[in-house]
């Protein structure tokens, strides 16, 4: 039996906090929950069509000609369309990154407004299987699929780039010709210069420094892999359009629809429902599927669906970074200077590439390496004609990690130092001294569930299990993201509590349900903030819909902060709801309402407590009608600063096979507090799939002399299933704390952050030997050992 | 549309060009080309034609289990079975399951300290239950090598393993207390 977390002393908490099922367990587990795929079934929609787009066969291809008259004549196809039809040469150019998902922008409030590389449909294609020149509408998919295949397309085939360092060489084959004259995207206002921080003088400290170590790190482009393939319907049959989808931005999709086709807000209506897993994918949610099915619906006067099949899903994929870091320390282990450079490959789009290489670092630099005199950090994102790169859980971050925990592995080995105590004496927030506590907590932690003192050896020493294998551990420390300060630019986030006469409630608390757990979180928030009116979070009904005509604004699923920042707005909105709950029972009770109280659902006067009613007496009283309280703020701005979290693992390496067993894993979360205990842990237990993914099996191959991606497949993208799952242990820790009624801090973004660079570090532990370009496969490890 | 017919018996022996496949217990009569043709897989014709949405269409290749259902006790990938294959045979999918299917309790009530959810954003679920409900009925008490082995075939992209390994622990022990109590 593992032990459950030890809650912060004397919280108190009646709901939030707990260990307990999800709100939609039951729901799931029947199979009853309906994604957008269920939802837009022909049985719903019998006068429905198939789109599909024409994807580029070639690395990088402009159209010269186009024939598309086979495709029309084929009986079944009721539209195609092509790149030179006014619909979609009006449009303006655009990306697919208006926004990371935080908040709401306009076209010209476009996070990477300098980036406008896509066209809904163009005659020019910059990677293998980039939608391009026309799009069909049938009756059926395969009609539709035959359609795309009838389509006679003559090519100029042009001469293409998969690698950046080549992409960055003079004479390089230019991916955006009609937009730049280098394929490195240049400095713009979000991400800053190349140097986009230079903080002291890192040169003149490494020159003097006692200690330097340096050394590379290589991530790759994994992909976010949602078993819930994009889809969406679009109805715009009349002069409203509505999109059935599960992008996870129902309110964004409303403003990207409206400004790219001119329709005025209320005439674009967007409904969402659950999701099945996210991952990051939907952070460029402007994609031109959603504008092409709605053009095609427009054309054919019945609604359109668009899916992606699975092969289209690797459309999207993480920033794949190679990084440079150079430490420079005194002999004690004070770390002097730092110095981080990296090179992007960001594919064939510009999408958010420059908020994992620059964006992210820079928020890590803030709140980890405040104490630190000399920091430098230099990027470079790159264009190639490869699969667009961009947000996957934790941006940016999983990509520095990965140095970061190199470096400070590097370091504490050339000092002789405890890479713990390394940790401890160096890093924190500007508004901390040092040692940062939630810090020491998390590496102390997770060092005594490891074993850390027993397992730990010097490199290579590991003690010998079957002749061939040797053990090793590791870890990875990273700040935590994001606490409530951080989330200010999300704008005023509203929701409303509707309490029934019977004293039950309806919570419209708007998000896009990704399976983050979030949804249970705010109900646990919610009945906490309502235990007064003796509610509990069976008495609560939670929304899951986001529909834009009727819905509120909802909260993005990103930055794993919707867990808490709308329970936060709840626990302001009680007042509201006890003023009017007084209002109602002052003629009922005659009493003022400043001499009246609620415990347990019961109103009385506070002088005479035998004088009162409970909640639903009161409300059946009167005229039947729901209390309804719609509250909205921004994020309390207060800089709190960020809690800490960590990875340990235990590795076993057979030196005769290459073979990496991971034995353990510790993840460690600092959260503030815990919202949802169950929902948190998995979580923590769940982020571990996808970081040892990543770090030994998960990889995409391309051929390299066609630009073809060979394994856009799940059978060949390797994600670990049970079978390969090692022991994991989670621990919730409630050391730091944000402001507000909870404090609480996103930690489901972060939990695979440090998995690679844990597991990596145990590797050199366990035989001596750094291996630091992932995924870490067999043969990398007998390479390194010099038995291939 | 395809009709039903409750009751009707499977005969084989006649030939006909009528499929019948009996789906959560009831018989339903197909014509071949008019309801289902020649390509058509298990998973097209019952989510698309049929609207039994519980099971899910991922990758459609058989490399993720989403699609997972019943077919005569065993599960199968409903994505890798044509439909007419399936004539004359017994398909149990999510929706066939009772309310109070100890399975479905088990992945829905999991939530004890150390493990997280069996579930989080719930796609894979489906697959999950229905590859746990053929085991359990095969191998009551199986030991967790067992209960990995035969769910290795299914992706949780976020990754819900160790929830789900002990949702079939206990999914195992509510079906040895009903059958005592029974």
């Amino acid at each position: 039996m593992k032990q459950p977390y030890t809650p912060r002393p004397n919280s108190n908490r009646k709901f939030v906090g707990g260990y307990r099922p999800r709100i939609d367990a039951w729901e799931k587990a029947r199979g009853k929950v309906e994604y957008a795929d269920d939802i837009t079934i022909k049985t719903r929609f019998p006068d429905m069509l198939y789109a599909k787009v024409l994807r580029s066969p070639h690395a990088h291809a402009r159209i010269k000609n186009i024939d598309v008259s086979r495709a029309e004549q084929l009986p079944g196809v009721v539209a195609v369309m092509t790149y030179k039809d006014p619909e979609f040469t009006s449009f303006r150019p655009t990306n697919a990154g208006w926004t990371d998902g935080v908040d709401t922008v306009s076209y010209d409030k476009k996070m990477w407004a300098d980036f406008n590389d896509r066209r809904v449909l163009g005659d020019y294609a910059c990677w293998v299987t980039d939608e391009v020149g026309a799009v069909v509408a049938a009756e059926s998919e395969e009609i539709a699929d035959e359609a795309i295949r009838l389509i006679n397309v003559q090519w100029e085939v042009l001469p293409f780039v998969l690698d950046p360092i080549d992409a960055m060489k003079p004479g390089a084959p230019l991916i955006h010709p009609d937009m730049t004259q280098t394929n490195v995207l240049p400095p713009e206002k979000m991400g800053g210069e190349d140097v986009f921080l230079d903080k002291g003088d890192v040169d003149a400290d490494f020159a003097k420094a006692e200690v330097v170590v340096d050394g590379t790190s290589i991530h790759h482009n994994a992909t976010q892999a949602s078993l819930d393939n994009w889809c969406c319907l679009v109805d715009w049959t009349d002069e409203k359009l509505t999109l059935y989808s599960n992008s996870y931005e129902a309110d964004q999709s409303r403003m990207h629809i409206s400004e790219m086709l001119g329709l005025p807000l209320h005439k674009v209506n967007v409904i969402s429902s659950y999701v099945g897993g996210q991952f990051g994918r939907g952070d460029t949610g402007e994609q031109p599927f959603f504008l092409f099915t709605a053009v095609l619906s427009k054309k054919t006067g019945r609604p359109v669906k668009f899916k992606h099949t699975r092969r289209e899903s690797f459309h999207d994929s993480r920033q794949p970074a190679i990084y440079y870091g150079k430490v420079g320390a005194k002999k004690d282990g004070t770390i002097t200077s730092m110095y981080f450079k990296s090179i992007g490959n960001t594919g064939a789009y510009a999408d958010h590439s420059i908020f994992a290489l620059k964006f992210a670092p820079l928020e890590i630099s803030e709140v980890s390496f405040a104490h630190i005199p000399n920091v430098k950090l230099e990027s470079y994102a790159v264009y190639t004609n490869k699969l667009p790169a961009c947000m996957m859980r934790g941006v940016g971050n999983s990509q520095f990690n990965l140095i970061f925990g190199h470096m400070v592995d590097l370091l504490a080995e050339k000092l002789d130092m405890d890479p713990i105590d390394l940790c401890i004496k160096n890093f924190g927030h500007e508004w901390e001294t040092l040692p940062n506590k939630s810090l020491v907590e998390v590496l102390n932690q997770g060092a005594e569930k490891i074993g850390w003192r027993e397992k730990r050896n010097k490199p290579g020493q590991g003690l010998i299990y079957d002749k061939t294998k040797r053990r090793g551990v590791g870890f990875s420390l990273h700040p935590a993201w994001h606490a409530e300060w951080q989330e200010v630019r999300r704008g005023h986030i509203p929701i409303s509590i509707t309490l029934n006469p019977d004293g039950t409630v309806i919570l419209n608390a708007p998000t896009v349900e990704t399976g983050t757990g979030s949804n249970t979180c705010n109900v646990l928030g919610c009945s906490e903030s309502l235990s007064f009116l003796g509610i509990t979070p069976e008495m609560i009904h939670w929304n899951h819909v986001v529909n834009t005509d009727t819905s509120l604004k909802d909260c993005v699923q990103t930055d794993s902060a919707v867990s808490y920042l709308q329970s936060e707005v709840i626990a302001t909105a009680v007042e509201e709801i006890k003023r009017e709950i007084f209002e109602r029972a002052e003629p009922v009770l005659k009493t003022k309402a400043k001499d009246m109280d609620i415990v347990d659902g019961r109103i009385f006067v506070k002088k005479n407590p035998d004088q009162g009613l409970t909640i639903k007496e009161l409300l059946f009283q009167g005229d039947l009608v729901p209390i309804v309280v719609t509250r909205s703020r921004l994020a309390n701005a207060e800089k709190t600063g960020v809690p800490y979290f960590a990875n340990f693992a235990e590795v076993e390496v057979d030196t005769d096979t290459g073979k990496i067993d991971v034995l353990n894993l510790v993840v460690i979360n600092d959260c503030g507090t815990v919202m949802f205990a169950s929902g948190a842990e998995a979580q923590q237990v769940g982020g571990q799939v996808m970081g040892m993914g990543e770090a030994l099996t998960e990889e995409i191959i391309y051929d390299e002399l066609t630009g073809v991606p060979l394994n856009f497949n799940f059978i060949d993208y390797k994600i670990p299933t049970m079978a390969d799952m090692p022991e994991i242990d989670p621990i919730l820790l409630e050391i730091w704390k944000g402001a507000g009624e909870y404090g609480a801090c996103g930690i489901g973004e972060g939990t695979l952050t440090c998995t690679p660079r844990a597991i990596m570090n145990a590797i050199y532990n366990a035989i001596g030997i750094r291996i630091n370009d992932i995924p870490i496969k067999p043969e990398k490890i007998l390479r390194a050992l010099g038995k291939v | 549309m395809p009709k039903s017919s409750k009751g009707t018996k499977k005969n084989v022996a006649t030939p006909s060009p009528d499929i019948k496949i009996k789906i959560n217990g009831t018989w339903h009569n197909f014509e071949l080309e008019r309801d289902i043709t020649p390509t058509m897989t298990l998973s097209y014709l019952l989510r698309e034609k049929l609207g039994y949405t519980g099971l899910k269409v991922s990758c459609d290749e058989g490399g993720c289990g989403a699609c997972t259902v019943i077919m005569d006790g065993k599960s199968v990938l409903s994505c890798m079975i044509l439909a007419v294959e399936t004539n004359g045979h017994e398909i149990l999918t999510i929706e066939g399951l009772a309310k109070d299917d100890p399975i479905v309790e088990a992945f829905a009530e999991q939530c004890e300290p150390g493990y997280g959810t069996a579930l989080q954003c719930g796609i894979c679920t489906p697959g999950f239950v229905m590859s746990t409900r053929a085991l359990l009925d095969e191998n009551p008490v199986p030991t967790m090598a067992e209960v990995k082995e035969a769910l290795s075939g299914h992706i949780c992209r976020c990754g819900c393993y160790a929830g789900i390994a002990q949702a079939v622990t206990h999914a195992s022990e509510k079906i040895a207390k009903k059958g005592e109590a029974s």
